[in-house]
């Protein structure tokens, strides 16, 4: 297990009545490509601005290196900052934008431009060193702020969603640019998103939180595969949520009893569950398969009637509603469905394997 | 359409008529400054530079010009450094009373100049303050600093908030970020407001009148010439002094226009 | 950063002192002012009501009041009806490059002499002036305009028509355009949207601009004087002769005060009329 670097104890932080983060504790391993992801007003970014030093926690403690930095102010730190908006000074030039911080530091003249210029060699903008920010497009802006962030060479980089600006196909250039800056340079990189893409293609780890809570912390594979809780589950939607009611345990095999029948399920997390008890599986929707006649094993299966169809790229994601109003999603390559009619309004069946079905750990024992 | 049209044009002649109405009075004294006749009027006299030469050996005319200037200089230089640091506390602070500490700095242009200067004058008398040329001074800060903070306070409002944020995340304190990064980005801002409050204060008579005592400024001066018998020695003034502030004001409207257009520019999307 | 810091003491605090000391100060001092009295030429601090009654008791003062009032609310009106056509050409009927020209010139002459100005409205309209000389070549005239009430509103119009006209036409250009289309494809005729759609749509803008007309004639004592001749005289202009011609300040303050408190009352009116809610 590698070193940790940033502690958060049992950190609070309070705008007012509005808490922005909730008892939080988390750690931040030396050297590893952390993603904190959630939706707007989640708390991602207030936790990102606390580890700046721009916020000044309302409780617990942030320690750095071992050290208690509660009390730093951000300019007595070293954790640089990537901005949303980019914050590049308009009126100075690309070189003077990327000596800034050594500048500050007060180092001298020679050595402050030696190595902006090697940094913005190392980005591929040398060219640029001298123009003014308003004639550089948004990629090229991207990686003034980001030499301007590490030029001088600090532990910890904190990136507030940089390239949520960025059209589709640069974001993907970036994201490739980024990981692969991060592994030159063995520092940590923490990176707030709100976008699935980038924290599953670029994180070491991934940190989801809501409503100022951290909701599940895992690698990308772990929390998309076994989702912690129906949060999570429902938030990365890549998953058709089950509620029930757990009514025998047999081994490995569980059967929950829910609205629409009685399922068995055995996939991983199953062995865990207590008879009587309420719980939420969950089944990908990759694993659903989908037929127009009654599957014939009497097993798990749902009717439904198809409500439309989504493309994205090669695969199709076919939305279906169950009599009593639950949508159920199938996500299948064109070839899988080309034998199926699935018009508006059609009858269909969607069925899955009880080893496709996962119990969500963190809803075993909620309230029936 | 065609009566539309018609309309149209109306209107736009009335636009045109009404910036005659507003710059006849500063032409009509540019051009009798240059005429040799004693009472102004139609038609035209001979082409002169007498007026300008009457005024150029009037001692009271330069004494008044020195004292303008001084007090236009120290007024513009005081009111633009209290105005900036006050469009910055605005900018950047939240804290009980701010719409008071907002009145106090923006209402003094509010009040009749008579009432200003009745009010300074008594009360500058009081602690012995008046009829010196700091007294001008003084009152012309109150009265400028309004303008000034309003004009930095709106750049001010066109800055990314984060930007002084990265410059003390890349380890500037808040005294270094000011210098670096707040004075830069508002230069042009702080510039505007230097040459508006010079004009201000360079036009100011009342006020001046009420508090100057001896030391008269060159409006001081013309007022004191309007109480008199009709001279054109005053549009031979008049024009010195629609010449300087027009052309403090259009510096300043040059620097504010010309940044605002490149902030607004948006980044190029295609990569290089 | 909710911590009070010294850094921030000292950005906030300067203009704050200088306000306070400057400004609020002499404007408080004039109300304490107007209780002293005077004796022997000598102002001597006081609390005596004998300045606000004998200023209260005399036909002239409320003459003058009324005469003031009437004359700043009447070039309030004047001089919105008269800024109105040219705002609306400016921004509605001109190109985006002339419009910005527009609003810089009109700019200028709100910071250029008002004085200078007004001493060359008396060259155009004295007896033998160049509007007179104008009005000789066909036959007209003379009129006499200068030292009458034209001769104030004049200098009013001088002072107040570019405010009014920059505050009008940033008011005018912020009515949403899709709405003077919707009254138009509803059959509203151009008239009709001008007082039907635009004016109500930019309400605020002109009745604040109503409202800096009233307070800068309200106070000037330039026009009335060298333009209007001053007899009878405003507020302002007895505020200057009772101080200029003695050490009858205490009086000069029970004037300036009640002015003051006109002007808030205007003041507050104003702005309550301009936002409030729509019936």
């Amino acid at each position: 297990m590698a070193e940790t670097l940033v502690v958060f104890d049992d950190i609070v932080k309070s705008f007012g009545d509005v808490i922005a983060v909730d008892r939080m504790s988390l750690d931040i391993r030396k050297g590893e490509f952390l993603v904190i992801m959630g939706s707007s007003g989640c708390g991602k970014t207030t936790t990102l601005r606390m580890l700046a030093g721009l916020d000044a926690p309302t409780q617990g403690e942030i320690r750095l290196g071992g050290h208690r930095i509660n009390e730093l102010p951000t300019w007595k730190r070293d954790t640089p900052m990537v901005w949303q908006s980019l914050a590049l000074f308009p009126f100075l030039d690309v070189l003077r934008n990327v000596e800034f911080g050594l500048k500050m530091r007060g180092t001298d003249k020679a050595t402050r431009r030696r190595k902006a210029m090697d940094w913005l060699e190392r980005l591929g903008i040398a060219e640029f060193a001298r123009r003014d920010i308003s004639q550089l497009s948004g990629g090229q802006r991207q990686r003034v702020a980001l030499a301007r962030s590490l030029v001088t060479e600090p532990e910890i980089l904190l990136l507030d969603e940089p390239l949520s600006s960025l059209d589709a196909h640069l974001k993907v250039r970036m994201q490739a640019i980024l990981s692969g800056l991060q592994k030159d340079l063995g520092i940590t990189f923490v990176y707030v998103t709100h976008s699935q893409s980038e924290a599953f293609s670029m994180g070491d780890r991934i940190v989801i939180m809501s409503r100022g809570r951290i909701e599940q912390i895992g690698a990308p594979v772990e929390i998309y595969r076994t989702p912690h809780n129906h949060f999570v589950a429902e938030f990365l939607g890549s998953s058709n949520i089950f509620r029930g009611r757990v009514v025998s345990v047999d081994g490995g095999l569980v059967s929950i009893e829910t609205g629409r029948g009685r399922f068995r399920v055995t996939g991983s997390g199953a062995g865990t569950a207590q008879e009587g008890t309420s719980t939420v599986f969950v089944v990908g929707n990759d694993r659903m398969v989908l037929s127009q006649d009654r599957p014939a094993d009497a097993g798990n299966f749902l009717e439904g009637r198809v409500i439309g169809e989504e493309f994205i790229g090669a695969t199709v994601t076919i939305h279906m509603e169950t009599g009593d109003g639950q949508e159920i999603r199938a996500q299948k390559s064109h070839g899988e469905i080309a034998h199926l009619n699935t018009n508006v309004g059609e009858r269909i069946f969607a069925s899955w394997q009880p080893e496709s079905a996962y119990v969500l750990p963190g809803e075993i024992d909620g309230p029936p | 359409m065609n009566r539309n049209r018609l309309i149209d044009w109306g209107l736009r002649a009335y636009v045109v008529l009404a910036f005659a109405f507003v710059f006849a009075p500063i032409a009509a004294s540019f051009v009798f400054s240059f005429n040799v006749d004693r009472f102004p009027s139609l038609p035209l006299g001979g082409f002169s530079l007498r007026w300008y030469e009457a005024i150029a050996e009037d001692p009271l005319v330069w004494e008044g010009l020195r004292n303008t200037m001084v007090v236009g200089i120290c007024a513009s230089v005081i009111s633009t450094t209290l105005g900036f640091a006050a469009a910055y506390t605005d900018f950047r602070y939240r804290f009980f009373g701010k719409p008071v500490y907002l009145a106090l700095a923006l209402l003094p242009p509010t009040i009749p100049v008579v009432i200003m200067g009745l009010a300074m004058l008594a009360f500058l008398s009081r602690v012995n303050l008046s009829g010196e040329i700091h007294s001008v001074i003084i009152s012309h800060v109150v009265m400028c600093s309004p303008f000034a903070m309003a004009i930095i306070r709106l750049r001010l409002s066109q800055m990314d908030p984060s930007l002084e944020a990265a410059a003390w995340n890349l380890g500037a304190g808040e005294w270094r970020a000011l210098f670096h990064v707040i004075v830069p980005f508002a230069r042009p801002a702080i510039l505007a407001a230097l040459f508006i409050t010079m004009a201000v204060s360079f036009d100011e008579f009342a006020v001046a009148w009420f508090v100057s005592g001896l030391n008269e400024t060159l409006p001081v001066r013309v007022l004191g010439f309007l109480q008199g018998q009709v001279s054109p020695r005053i549009n031979a003034i008049g024009t010195i002094v629609f010449l300087t502030t027009m052309t403090l004001v259009i510096l300043a409207q040059v620097l504010l226009m010309r940044r605002l257009g490149r902030v607004e520019e948006m980044p190029r999307t295609d990569e290089a | 950063m909710k911590k009070v810091t010294i850094f921030g003491l000292s950005l906030s605090l300067p203009l704050l002192v200088w306000q306070l000391l400057f400004f609020a100060f002499p404007l408080v001092f004039l109300v304490a002012l107007s209780f002293w009295v005077v004796e022997n030429y000598r102002m001597v601090p006081d609390f005596d009501s004998v300045n606000w009654t004998k200023m209260f008791s005399r036909g002239v003062f409320w003459d003058t009041y009324l005469r003031t009032l009437a004359l700043a609310a009447g070039a309030s009106v004047l001089v919105s009806i008269l800024a109105f056509p040219c705002s609306y050409g400016i921004a509605f009927k001109l190109s985006a490059n002339l419009r910005r020209l527009a609003i810089f010139l009109m700019v200028i002459p709100f910071f250029t002499s008002y004085l200078v100005r007004v001493y060359s409205w008396q060259i155009f309209l004295s007896d033998n002036g160049i509007l007179n000389a104008a009005f000789g070549l066909v036959g007209a005239g003379p009129y006499t305009m200068l030292n009458t009430d034209f001769g104030t509103m004049t200098g009013y119009l001088t002072l107040c028509l570019p405010l009014v006209v920059l505050l009008q036409v940033f008011s005018l250009m912020f009515v949403d355009r899709t709405l003077i289309e919707a009254a138009h494809n509803l059959r509203c005729g151009r008239l009709r949207t001008v007082f039907l759609v635009i004016i109500p749509s930019a309400r605020v803008g002109i009745v604040i601009a109503a409202l800096f007309c009233f307070i800068l004639t309200f106070g000037d004592f330039v026009s009335p004087l060298y333009l209007g001749g001053g007899k009878p005289p405003t507020l302002s202009i007895m505020i200057t002769d009772t101080t200029k011609a003695g050490q009858q300040w205490p009086r000069a303050a029970v004037i300036a005060i009640v002015m003051i408190a006109t002007l808030l009352a205007v003041a507050f009116s104003a702005i309550g009329y301009a936002y409030r809610k729509r019936a």
